[in-house]
């Protein structure tokens, strides 16, 4: 366990009171997902809210970008921006190292929240693969910005998910991330754009 | 490096072994209670008594063919149902048991259930529904924690169990309608009648309804020490998970729904209703669902 975590748990009681400290509980229960699961993570991740009209909401979106642009030197991360069939907008980002993709996702939810957005925040996702009988399978760990917890989506076939795989992926993390232990609130995204 | 720990489920269940001993004593005290009262009053109690205790070896006795009977389940032959003599003989041969029979019974409704005397003479139940509905290894996961009934020997401590509640419901009956006519003329030589039989009945529906509650206690705590033997048998504790979900029907509970669609309905903040009364709890044979899988899924964490 490292020195900061540690430090979180003492002054927090583990239970993070923003969305950063819950995001950042993840740099340490993704190896847990490596190692109990064999849980690996692509480097791709998406932060998602709806879009909104107006010079704000355009303000803010050019004040993220020039954040992604300017920190290039110190994190590395490609982005784009999509707008989903639903009207969310989706800013991916997809890094080499898990602690520069959770940096990326908690100064762009920073951001939005210093703008007045937070309400048009909805998830925060990362993406995971795993070997499966020669075959790589995607599996999902959703940040819910409604709820600031944390679950799993295993998307199998067409608009079914493999539960039996996400509460493989609760039971190992339940207790290193807020996570939501109410199954009913699990909802899927399909067809995720990154 | 640490040295790895014995997760506390894998370990002898001695909490087990504590309440049935402290079960059996209540009861048994409760027992001698009811039989005081009962010699106090002076009744001739003996015949319903012996009745009633012959009456309830002899449902234990033929247990596995009265519930055989009335289930309508059929022993099946390795022929008809490989698959499942299969799992079975896995499980049995892993875990050094006494492989028992086998039946099916040919309905939707997914379940299975174990029943007879001993390990040697037990059978275990399925429907065709559990077979259509759960993969092999969910299968596996509830056949075995069926084995740990046979195992426990849960059939024979529960008719024990009921052997108190049963004989306090006989002379219940006897006390309501019996005492009315043939009671009267019996009683008038003894001087105190009808005081004592109201003693008698109140004893009676006391030891009755305790007595029906600790036999719920006992066979709540014996789910979780079956879903326990399972998760060691199969070192796979999500997939019985996975098939108490699927059975119970709460695989529908997990939404389909995307989250974006819900959002614009705003369903979001919908309270979810309070749930699992602590009455409802003191009645029911089986522990909730959500807490057996529950503890399954602590399980299947502190394997690693």
């Amino acid at each position: 366990m490292s020195f900061f975590r540690k430090l979180r748990k003492s002054t927090n009681n583990n239970k993070p009171r923003t969305d950063s400290d819950a995001i950042f509980s993840l740099s340490s229960a993704y190896i847990t997902l490596e190692t109990k699961l064999g849980l690996k993570s692509t480097g791709r991740s998406a932060l998602s809210l709806k879009s909104a009209e107006g010079m704000h909401f355009t303000e803010m979106k050019e004040g993220i970008q020039r954040f992604l642009d300017i920190s290039k030197p110190d994190i590395e991360l490609k982005n784009r921006m999509v707008v989903d069939s639903y009207g969310y907008l989706w800013l991916v980002l997809e890094g080499k190292s898990m602690a520069d993709i959770l940096a990326g996702i908690s100064a762009i939810g920073d951001t939005v929240e210093e703008r007045g957005f937070s309400r048009q925040l909805l998830v925060a996702i990362f993406e995971f693969k795993i070997e499966k009988h020669s075959n790589e399978v995607t599996q999902y760990l959703i940040y819910n910005y409604k709820f600031n917890k944390f679950y799993p989506f295993v998307p199998f076939g067409q608009k079914t998910r493999s539960t039996e795989d996400e509460m493989k992926i609760m039971a190992a993390i339940v207790d290193e991330v807020p996570f939501e232990k109410d199954m009913t609130l699990w909802y899927p995204l399909w067809d995720l754009p990154i | 490096m640490s040295i790895p720990k014995t997760p506390s489920w894998q370990r002898r269940d001695a909490g087990l072994t504590a309440r049935i001993i402290l079960s059996f004593s209540i009861l048994a005290l409760l027992y001698i209670g009811f039989l005081s009262a009962l010699a106090y009053v002076g009744l001739d109690f003996v015949s319903i008594t012996v009745i009633a205790a012959i009456m309830i070896l002899a449902q234990w006795y033929f247990s596995d063919k009265i519930v055989l009977w009335s289930s309508g389940a059929k022993k099946v032959t390795r022929e008809q149902f490989p698959e499942l003599h299969d799992i079975i003989e896995r499980v049995v041969a892993r875990n050094n048991l006494p492989k028992p029979k086998i039946a099916v019974i040919n309905t939707n409704m997914p379940n299975a259930f174990a029943t007879g005397k001993g390990p040697r003479s037990s059978v275990v139940v399925v429907t065709t529904g559990l077979m259509d509905l759960l993969d092999t290894e969910e299968l596996e996961g509830v056949l075995s924690h069926e084995l740990t009934h046979i195992r426990n020997r849960d059939v024979l401590i529960l008719t024990l169990a009921s052997l108190f509640s049963t004989v306090a419901w006989y002379l219940m009956q006897f006390g309501f309608y019996g005492g009315m006519g043939y009671g009267y003329g019996y009683r008038d030589r003894n001087n105190n009648g009808a005081g004592a039989m109201i003693i008698v009945l109140v004893v009676a529906m006391l030891t009755w309804v305790i007595s029906f509650l600790i036999i719920r206690a006992i066979s709540r705590y014996r789910e979780f020490a079956a879903d326990r033997g399972s998760a060691q048998m199969t070192g796979k504790p999500v997939k019985l998970a996975n098939a108490l979900m699927k059975i119970s029907g709460n695989m529908r509970q997990i939404p389909t729904k995307d989250l974006r669609q819900v959002e614009g309905l705003n369903a979001f903040f919908i309270v979810p209703a309070i749930s699992g009364s602590t009455i409802g709890n003191l009645f029911s044979t089986h522990p909730p669902i959500e807490k057996r899988i529950q503890k399954l899924m602590e399980m299947e964490a502190s394997m690693g």
